[in-house]
């Protein structure tokens, strides 16, 4: 497992080991460490934005000894297929999932880049920047994974938090949908029935995802 | 579970009396418990001695923060404070020089608005320009530097980066702005960049 505290480790000892500056996005059990949602993660998730931005981190993860490891037993079978799954280092409990552009069928998209929640800045002789997710991306972000305890996940952010703005969940997920993720509509519907059980999410939501499906 | 609704009952701003009410325990009880959350980071306090002691609570923990841009521009900026909008952190070496950076790269008329007050604690001009030529924005520090020095004591810049040729590229600070105020068409002229301040805006950033 890795604690907060090792995470921040972690990303100082990658900043290091760069050879130019990188930027990626937290959005996992990561991000929920940075918000104090969580102590501790299994996985630290990050999405990079060009190829070239990953493979410099995937030299530093080698570095500190982390080895490339298989999917399954992790995603889904039709996630491991897809296209954008991630590429996966493991050492010992710790793992990183690292992905390029696209979370599976998830796009980064402009809201996500403008709306951060956090930016943490890794500064050694070239700079790691590691761009936290709003809460709500979060959320949407863990629906479409649908691993392990990403349900656990969503429902401790939800009950967490006091102010969770369903309607910028809603437009992202229409936004996701319309620009080709098929699969965004009914994965996070799916999710808010079964969100339903344990907390209140008002109706209207749930017919603006039926009404972006016509 | 329990430790949650525990939280619930007290989330917010708390003195040790109001807590003990909310949770319907004695005060010694309260006290107990509170120190038992501050150590597991739900809870931190201000004041204490003559103030009376504040508790902040929260169902998240509250995690111990590096210092970041908007820590440092509201440090040295005595006046006019910023209302971050992202919590942002630097774990390394970080200080005026590299905040004035950052602040440029927001393109927000507060932020470089109030990065001017940092011209007045940059010891190393060295760092300046080799960040800002990384950044591509050595123009617009020398045209942010020559506005402050009207208004406010600034340590001077090294003589070897004033420029001595024309800037052939034409540098926006913010898009659309143009420089209105007659006392920066000079420093437009000399350094190729628009300063988007009037003077009634410096004025809101000194003592």
């Amino acid at each position: 497992m890795i604690t907060y505290h090792d995470q921040i480790e972690l990303f100082t000892l990658m900043s290091k080991q760069l050879k130019r500056d990188v930027v990626c996005y937290a959005f996992g059990g990561n991000a929920m460490m940075f918000y104090g949602y969580k102590d501790e993660t299994k996985d630290v998730d990050l999405l990079f934005e060009d190829e070239k931005g990953r493979q410099d981190f995937i030299e530093a993860l080698k570095e500190a000894g982390y080895k490339e490891t298989s999917l399954f037993k992790i995603y889904t079978e039709d996630k491991v297929k897809e296209k954008n799954a991630p590429l996966m280092f493991k050492r010992g409990e710790g793992r990183f999932d690292l992905f390029v552009k696209k979370i599976f069928r998830t796009v980064l998209s402009p809201k996500m880049k403008e709306d951060l929640e956090a930016v943490h800045d890794f500064k050694d002789k070239f700079n790691l920047k590691v761009n936290v997710l709003k809460k709500e991306h979060l959320v949407f972000l863990k629906a479409v994974t649908s691993r392990q305890n990403d349900f656990d996940d969503i429902k401790t952010i939800v009950k967490k938090e006091k102010h969770f703005d369903w309607q910028y969940f809603v437009d992202e997920v229409v936004w996701q949908y319309q620009n080709g993720n098929d699969w965004a509509v009914l994965d996070a519907e799916k999710m808010m029935k079964e969100l339903k059980e344990y907390v209140f999410i008002e109706e209207k939501y749930s017919k603006q995802l039926y009404a972006a499906l016509k | 579970m329990e430790r949650e609704l525990t939280l619930k009952k007290i989330e917010g701003l708390q003195t040790i009396e109001t807590a003990a009410r909310s949770l319907n325990m004695s005060k010694q009880t309260t006290l107990n418990l509170l120190s038992k959350l501050k150590k597991e980071g739900y809870v931190t306090t201000t004041g204490g001695g003559r103030q009376k002691r504040i508790y902040k609570i929260s169902l998240k923990k509250q995690r111990s923060r590096d210092p970041g841009m908007f820590d440092i521009l509201n440090k040295y900026s005595p006046k006019m404070k910023l209302a971050p909008w992202f919590d942002h952190q630097v774990h390394g070496k970080y200080g005026p020089e590299e905040a004035l950076i950052d602040a440029i790269k927001t393109k927000s008329f507060r932020v470089i608005l109030v990065s001017l007050r940092l011209f007045s604690h940059i010891r190393d001009w060295k760092k300046v320009y080799r960040l800002a030529k990384e950044n591509d924005c050595w123009q617009q520090v020398g045209a942010l530097y020559e506005v402050a020095r009207k208004y406010f004591r600034v340590k001077s810049m090294i003589e070897r980066y004033i420029p001595k040729k024309k800037f052939k590229k034409k540098i926006f600070l913010l898009e659309r702005y143009k420089t209105k105020e007659k006392d920066f068409y000079s420093i437009e002229k000399k350094w190729n960049v628009t300063i988007p301040f009037r003077k009634g805006d410096l004025l809101k950033t000194e003592l």
